[in-house]
């Protein structure tokens, strides 16, 4: 193609890819990110949603993002069976602990033959978890080379014997028994929260009500409210997440700004021969905006491949869960293009208001 | 014949620092249709600046021109480059071609400028290319050509439009002798065929003999 845009970029190859690179970098950034978050949130509630229990009852500050505590005594168990409209009720301690892949992981500690049929979750390979050493994973856990019969390191110095697989995935992705845990906190007769499920669910708030009086002085909430997306859990996120936005379409804008002022300054003269060929304003910022353009859209593309390929690898290395938006990867899109359009905006005006005679002469 | 460019006592100040030096002092010319004139003069007696103020590449401190009925000292910025794109073709000394775009890729590059037809006249290209003999350097791109070859592409590029008139700053000056006889027999022909009007700035005596008036200058006047 006989164009003026596309033999200038052909023109000077390196500093074509140098340009399509920075803002490929923008866009992959703005992808993962974003992925990342929104694969981790739609993960978390996909397993939330897998919780069938209606209600939590818990202590005040008993559980965070990544903390809890086993501050509640077991004995609640029982009196909660008496409350008026409660179907079923089953201990849980969670357990977050440092992991080396990724910073925070967790354990649940249940009784798996309450919570199991709680739940509707049922084991598809192995047995349930016995002895103070096996925990049974969900098939994500499972998939990443964890069979039956492999060891796993959760916490603390040992290993832990993988007894069984389990689907859905709901809370954490490795459970062990609750005595077990018990004993490794030295947390007797303690958990975390105790799930409750209702008779019927649409009796949940006056059931609620019911508990929160017998039982005043702890906390009664909602499932459905507690296991709310990651981007209300974590203050901020939504925020960063923006920030991060803006700042990859500056960075494209300034890659794209950079380049094109360097491509302007060396070629001036031609950029005096349009004007003496009569070229308009208009023709000359147009003909630097569509190099612009190309370059973002160059940028744009390989963007979104390097942050698929990155996504794929960190997914496989990891375990971490990449869900890429249409709507991120149009912003995404809008980034790169307005960012390059925006950044080759004033090299361009720049250029179109020359003075052709001194262009002519430049050298 | 009718005047095709008639400039009324041009001058042209520049203001270098705080000095002001006095390129053109009144300079009047009248141009008719198809003819072929050379100006002729030592180097600094304001012959370049007399053909950028005529192709509109620069304005006037004082004085009139008007080129084929149309005003282009009155004019704006814009409508100025307007008039140029539609009535002049410039030729320059060092060619001026674009490297990145083949010889026929500069001709349509002039084409899309003018946008005449949605920036596509193949007859017309194909035509101009055949009498300047360059058929067959149509996908050659411009260090792929001789010296020679590259000025009758700038001089294809200039015409290819049909303007008004050609403004030809020393489009031998580059070329040896051979090349410039060449190249003079190309604005011949030009003007033969086509009765195309050109200006050539020219310090080749062999050059303005080719032409049908030579204007003297010196010192910013016409002698």
């Amino acid at each position: 193609m006989d164009s003026l845009v596309v033999s200038n970029l052909r023109q000077r190859p390196l500093r074509s890819v140098i340009s399509v690179i920075g803002v490929a970098l923008g866009v992959a950034l703005v992808m993962l990110f974003t992925g990342l978050a929104h694969g981790m949130s739609e993960d978390l509630q996909k397993r939330s949603s897998n919780v069938t229990a209606e209600i939590i009852f818990t202590r005040p500050g008993a559980i965070g993002f990544n903390t809890s505590s086993a501050n509640l005594s077991t004995k609640y168990v029982e009196l909660l069976k008496t409350i008026e409209g409660v179907e079923s009720v089953t201990p849980v301690i969670t357990y977050f602990y440092p992991s080396g892949q990724f910073g925070v992981d967790k354990v649940d500690g249940v009784e798996w033959e309450s919570f199991s049929k709680m739940n509707n979750i049922r084991l598809i390979q192995g047995h349930a978890p016995n002895a103070p050493d096996e925990i049974v994973i969900d098939e994500t856990k499972a998939a990443r080379n964890h069979p039956v019969g492999s060891t796993l390191k959760v916490f603390g110095p040992g290993l832990y014997r993988v007894a069984g697989i389990y689907a859905p995935e709901s809370g954490a992705r490795a459970k062990m028994s609750l005595k077990s845990l018990q004993d490794l906190l030295e947390s007797q007769d303690k958990c975390t929260f105790i799930y409750v499920k209702v008779k019927n669910p649409s009796d949940q708030v006056a059931v609620a009500k019911r508990i929160d009086a017998k039982f005043p002085g702890n906390k009664v909430q909602f499932t459905r409210e507690v296991f709310a997306s990651i981007e209300s859990s974590i203050p901020g996120l939504t925020i960063f997440m923006r920030v991060l936005v803006g700042l990859a379409a500056i960075v494209s804008a300034l890659v794209v700004m950079l380049a094109m002022h360097t491509t302007i300054t060396e070629r001036t003269r031609e950029i005096g021969i349009l004007k003496a060929m009569g070229a308009s304003r208009f023709y000359i910022i147009s003909e630097i905006e569509r190099e612009a353009l190309l370059i973002s859209f160059l940028g744009l593309i390989v963007g979104f491949a390097l942050a698929a390929l990155a996504g794929f690898g960190i997914h496989k290395a990891t375990g971490l869960i990449f869900q890429f938006g249409g709507w991120w990867a149009l912003t995404a899109a809008l980034i790169g293009l307005l960012g390059g359009a925006l950044g080759a905006l004033y090299p361009a005006a720049r250029a179109a208001n020359l003075d052709p005679v001194t262009a002519l002469a430049y050298e | 014949m009718a005047t095709i460019l008639k400039a009324d006592n041009l001058e042209k100040i520049y203001r270098v620092g705080k000095v002001d030096v006095p390129a053109l002092r009144g300079v009047s010319l009248a141009v008719q249709e198809g003819e072929f004139i050379a100006v002729m003069g030592p180097s600094g007696c304001g012959k370049s600046t007399m053909l950028h103020l005529l192709g509109g590449l620069l304005t006037p401190t004082k004085g009139r021109i008007v080129i084929d009925g149309e005003d282009l000292t009155a004019a704006s910025d814009a409508k100025r480059t307007d008039i140029r794109r539609r009535k002049i073709g410039f030729v320059f000394q060092r060619f001026n071609l674009f490297p990145t775009l083949t010889a026929e890729g500069n001709l349509r590059l002039a084409e899309r400028i003018h946008g005449k037809n949605g920036g596509d006249d193949p007859d017309r290209r194909r035509e101009i290319l055949r009498m300047l003999r360059l058929q067959d350097k149509m996908h050659h791109k411009p260090l792929e050509l001789s010296g020679g070859e590259q000025q009758r592409v700038a001089l294809a590029r200039a015409v290819v439009n049909r303007p008004a008139i050609v403004l030809a700053d020393e489009p031998t000056g580059n070329l040896d002798s051979e090349n410039s006889e060449l190249v003079l027999k190309m604005f011949r022909e030009l003007n033969d065929r086509f009765n195309q009007t050109i200006i050539m700035i020219t310090h080749n005596p062999e050059a303005a003999a080719a032409c049908q008036r030579v204007i003297q200058m010196r010192d910013g006047h016409i002698v």
